[in-house]
């Protein structure tokens, strides 16, 4: 505390000036007239006493007064952030080896700079000594921590959400206060730069972390492929590379399907800071997800090889039902069924007629013909397993292949492939299956005795089954399509077989014979069916012939389609597409169950099963939703990575179907993609917020200093206190006048003159 | 060549001929997949020569894997059982009575709904009778839709034979002419005279010579017949991609 003497009058100096020289005349005039009467000395002291008193009287005139000062020194508060995401556990030297577990990462070097463990003078003590401190760790949100904990601290959250966060710590700060930042200023928020941001309310002292000279990385930055691709067709993959430090070198890149490579192309890296897209094509071949990956293998001197590989996943569905149909003979049956396929778009023909047998003989040379050979190897060797159904058109294999051909046709329909064989000379028995390799997985029962009939008339009946059931289903309505049915117009060739085993959707009517018409099955994971007749046009044709209309046989055979090759909509088990989530979100897995008349269902036991990237498997119950038939079940994914999800349907202890899906889990921030340090988004952010910018290798005590110095000229931390004393109000002018007037008195009765 | 056996197999089976005249012999056991109807019709001749079937269905089964019945099957536009047999013949030489507005319609739904016509004039003069008929006819099947010369590369042309010439008893038209309705050509009609080429007497003699080409000529009348009946039964499955590679490089022989 101090006292300072303030002259704080409120007369005007004119005045005061007057009244002096006034007080001149009067002493000189008291002088004079008091020399008449004593000598000189005694009248000089009296008038010099004479003279105090005025001289004291017009002092105060000028209103002296005393101020107080008292000064308060503010402990200012400062919040120190330190990132904590991924990319601060990457080496901080861009001169470390790469995969040197000994080299000292970034969040090492902003602890040993903040010394942590040292003595009682550290850096940070500093700060708290001088500071009220506040040790915030930054990643994906804020979370306060302890001085003593930053020793244990972990470079782990799967993000930084720089740019937001600390907008967020300047709106929680006070208005004196700062932030100091730790970070290498990499940031992967929804918010890359500050363009367009609000200003930061606080400065912000920005500390890099990381060097971007010398910095030396090749990356593939970005992956962009489709979710889903048609099988057979070309889908493209665009990739993103690029590299730092890396001029003049050439880089090979390699894309994989699963662990074969698909392709390799080499980047020749021209600049500096380099980016080159490339785009590479894929045709898939078979159907379900499959997992690719970029790599680019690790360079000598990189710092991050984590970032050199990407992966992703596609799903491959079928544009199109592709069936294969081999017709013994040009028959009315090939046409009417190639009529229907043709006319639906999501079928994709493929059809060998057998227009000439091994004993018809030609009239002229081969080249002259259209007749092509049919590729036997090709198509039971290799291509077999790009179609999705085969049809046995009135077909015997006898005369063109050996029936060992036929276990591969087993072979695609237990690996989920359809077969259905339709009626004919050529067919069941009468064309040699009792004894081939497909007697076994046909839905009705062959013994080498079923002959083959005609001219008959039959009639269609449909089974209970058949009531429900989506092939037969050609109207909505239960008692339309009944009547449908009814109106079919009646058949004339049967091949007899001995019972069915599957199920049968049609028999022949009671005054036919009730024998199966048409009969569905499964064997393996694909699905069979077999229509006893080649006569199925005549549903079509002679309808049309009645007027009625030719759809309903152009409805079955592409419901047979659909049924034979595992269509989601003809399965009783659905499994919606699952949303990607990202870990520790909750993901909604959505599912629809049909009963066997393909009813939907709320009473279905649901197994509903999710496994995490290491399979571990997860059970999770799924509840029935309002709306009937629909299922719903809630997963937490906690690791990033492709969850399988299975799902089982039953209902009264019969297993209705089973559906399987997955979905990724991801956190969309993408740490660990690119190491480069943002210094000079940093920089920008100090020069913004009115901070300072400083390099890690600069914090020591000067940079504490210049923080200080820049926060008192921001806004000082110390507080003065002011008291004003007017001394004309205090008891000491009076008693010195007083006293200067007693001695004048006492001293003029002494020497006579009282 | 087909002469020779087929000329003996009838010579020998000459006492069967009345039963050929029937499609549907109770004797025929075979599964019959292409019978050959031949329509009939009010006015004109609807059945110009009667003989000419027979020969080229035995030719169609000789050379091909389809069953067929060896005699033609006679159908008016009104029968019951029209839509038994998709595919249809229809032939003369003069003017025919036009056909009834049911039997345009019900003309209209076979050949919208899959089935064939096949047209062949029997007369060969362009602009008169049985032509003039036949045009007159399909115009009321299809308003608006004239025929059209059929292209060299048509899928008819090369249902089974690579055809480059059309045959007929005499060449009036180098091409076909047809209506086709999408993809498909339900409609074909062939000027050069088919069934006088087609045709036998009953001891397996050729009924009419071919001129100018001689049995070249006729052969290449057959060709086409079977062509067409394959056409009907396989629609434009030749045109298949499978096909295109191996047929593109037989062509450029």
């Amino acid at each position: 505390m101090m006292k300072d003497l303030y002259l704080i009058g409120s007369l005007p100096g004119w005045l005061v000036a007057l009244i002096g020289a006034a007080t001149v005349a009067l002493l000189v005039q008291q002088f004079f007239g008091l020399k008449k009467r004593l000598p000189v000395g005694q009248a000089s002291i009296l008038t010099a006493l004479r003279a105090l008193v005025y001289g004291v009287l017009i002092f105060f005139l000028f209103g002296p007064a005393l101020i107080d000062k008292r000064v308060t020194k503010l402990r200012r508060p400062l919040t120190v952030l330190i990132d904590s995401s991924q990319s601060m556990g990457f080496p901080a030297s861009a001169k470390s080896a790469p995969g040197d577990k000994h080299a000292k990462s970034r969040l090492d070097l902003v602890r040993e700079k903040l010394d942590t463990g040292g003595g009682k003078d550290s850096l940070l003590q500093r700060l708290s000594r001088d500071y009220d401190l506040k040790l915030i760790r930054l990643g994906t949100g804020l979370e306060p921590i302890s001085t003593e904990s930053l020793a244990g601290l972990k470079a782990q959250d799967p993000g930084t959400r720089l740019l937001e966060l600390l907008q967020t710590a300047a709106r929680d700060s006070s208005a004196a206060s700062a932030l100091v930042l730790f970070t290498d200023g990499i940031t992967n928020g929804d918010k890359k730069t500050l363009d367009g941001g609000p200003a930061l309310t606080v400065p912000v002292f920005a500390v890099g972390v990381g060097e971007a000279e010398g910095f030396t990385d090749v990356r593939i930055a970005k992956v962009g492929a489709p979710e889903f691709a048609f099988r057979g067709r070309e889908f493209k993959i665009d990739l993103t590379i690029q590299a730092a430090g890396m001029k003049g070198k050439s880089v090979p890149l390699f894309f994989n399907r699963g662990k074969n490579i698909v392709t390799t192309r080499t980047v020749a890296i021209d600049a500096d800071v380099f980016e080159q897209k490339i785009t590479l094509a894929f045709t898939p071949k078979d159907l379900g997800t499959h997992g690719f990956s970029a790599n680019i293998p690790a360079q000598v001197g990189e710092q991050i090889t984590q970032n050199n590989q990407k992966e992703f996943k596609v799903d491959v569905q079928r544009d199109k039902i592709r069936i294969l149909t081999l017709s013994g003979s040009p028959a009315w049956n090939y046409r009417f069924l190639r009529m229907a396929m043709k006319q639906d778009p999501l079928i994709e023909l493929v059809s060998f007629v057998f227009l000439r047998t091994p004993t018809d003989t030609v009239d002229v040379p081969e080249s002259q013909l259209s007749l092509i050979p049919f590729p036997i190897d090709d198509i039971f060797l290799e291509e077999l397993k790009n179609f999705d159904v085969i049809f046995f058109d009135d077909f015997s294999h006898r005369a063109y292949f050996n029936p060992s051909y036929l276990e591969r046709v087993r072979d695609f329909v237990r690996d989920g492939g359809g077969l259905a064989m339709l009626g004919g000379p050529r067919s069941f028995d009468a064309g040699g299956y009792g004894e081939s390799a497909l007697k076994e997985l046909l839905p009705v029962e062959l013994d080498g005795k079923g002959a083959y009939q005609a001219p008959v008339t039959l009639s269609a009946a449909l089974t209970p089954a058949g009531k429900a059931h989506p092939i037969t289903r050609l109207l909505p309505d239960p008692k339309s399509n009944e009547e449908a049915w009814s109106k079919m117009p009646a058949l004339t060739g049967m091949n007899q077989v001995r019972a069915a085993r599957g199920e049968t959707l049609i028999n022949t009517s009671a005054d036919s014979g009730g024998a199966p018409l048409l009969t569905i099955g499964r064997f393996g994971k694909g699905r069979t069916l077999a229509l006893m007749s080649d006569d199925a046009w005549r549903w079509n044709f002679i309808a049309v012939g009645n007027k009625e209309s030719p759809q309903n046989h152009l409805k079955l055979v592409r419901q047979a389609a659909r049924w034979l090759a595992q269509e989601p909509s003809f399965e009783q088990v659905q499994l919606r597409p699952i949303a990607s989530v990202q870990p520790g979100e909750k993901s909604q897995i959505k599912l629809k169950v049909l009963k066997d008349d393909f009813t939907p269902t709320r009473q279905a036991a649901v197994q509903l099963r999710v496994f995490d990237p290491d399979g571990a498997p997860t059970v999770v119950a799924a509840s029935a939703d309002s709306e009937e038939g629909e299922y719903t079940g809630e997963f937490i994914p906690t690791k990033e990575g492709t969850h399988r999800v299975e799902v089982e349907a039953s209902l009264g202890g019969k297993v209705l179907g089973k559906d399987r899906g997955s979905f990724s889990a991801a956190f969309a921030y993408g740490e660990t993609d690119d190491g480069l340090p943002r210094l000079d988004l940093l920089k920008q952010i100090a020069e913004n917020s009115k901070g300072e910018y400083f390099s890690i290798n600069d914090w020591n005590d000067k940079a504490l200093e210049k923080i200080a110095t820049k926060l008192e000229t921001i806004a000082p931390s110390q507080l003065v206190e002011q008291r004003q004393t007017r001394l004309w109000s205090t008891l000491w002018p009076f008693s010195i006048v007083l006293a200067l007037l007693s001695v004048e008195w006492w001293m003029r009765r002494k020497w006579g003159l009282i | 060549m087909m002469h020779r056996r087929h000329f003996i197999k009838l010579l020998v089976g000459s006492t069967l001929l009345p039963q050929l005249a029937y499609a549907s012999h109770p004797a025929d056991k075979r599964r019959l997949q292409f019978v050959f109807a031949q329509l009939k019709y009010r006015g004109g001749d609807w059945n110009p020569h009667p003989l000419s079937v027979t020969p080229l269905m035995e030719e169609l089964m000789a050379r091909t894997s389809v069953e067929a019945a060896t005699v033609r099957h006679e159908v008016s536009l009104t029968d019951r059982d029209l839509f038994n047999y998709p595919f249809l013949y229809l032939t003369g030489k003069y003017e025919f009575d036009p056909f009834t507005q049911d039997e345009i319609e019900i003309l209209r739904r076979f050949l919208t709904y899959g089935g064939f016509l096949l047209i062949d004039d029997a007369l060969g003069q362009q602009g008169y009778g049985f032509d003039k008929a036949v045009r007159r006819e399909m115009l009321r099947v299809f308003p608006g839709q004239e025929f059209k010369r059929m292209p060299a590369g048509h899928a008819a042309l090369r249902s089974y034979y690579l055809l480059r010439r059309i045959g007929g008893v005499r060449i009036v038209s180098p091409a076909l002419d047809g209506i086709t309705i999408g993809n498909s050509t339900p409609v074909i009609y062939c000027q050069n005279g088919l069934c006088a080429a087609w045709e036998r007497d009953q001891v397996g003699k050729w009924t009419n010579a071919c001129t100018p080409g001689g049995e070249p000529q006729r052969r290449d009348a057959f060709h086409l017949g079977i062509n067409l009946i394959l056409y009907a039964m396989t629609e434009n499955y030749k045109d298949d991609l499978i096909h295109v590679p191996f047929i593109r490089k037989r062509l450029t022989r």
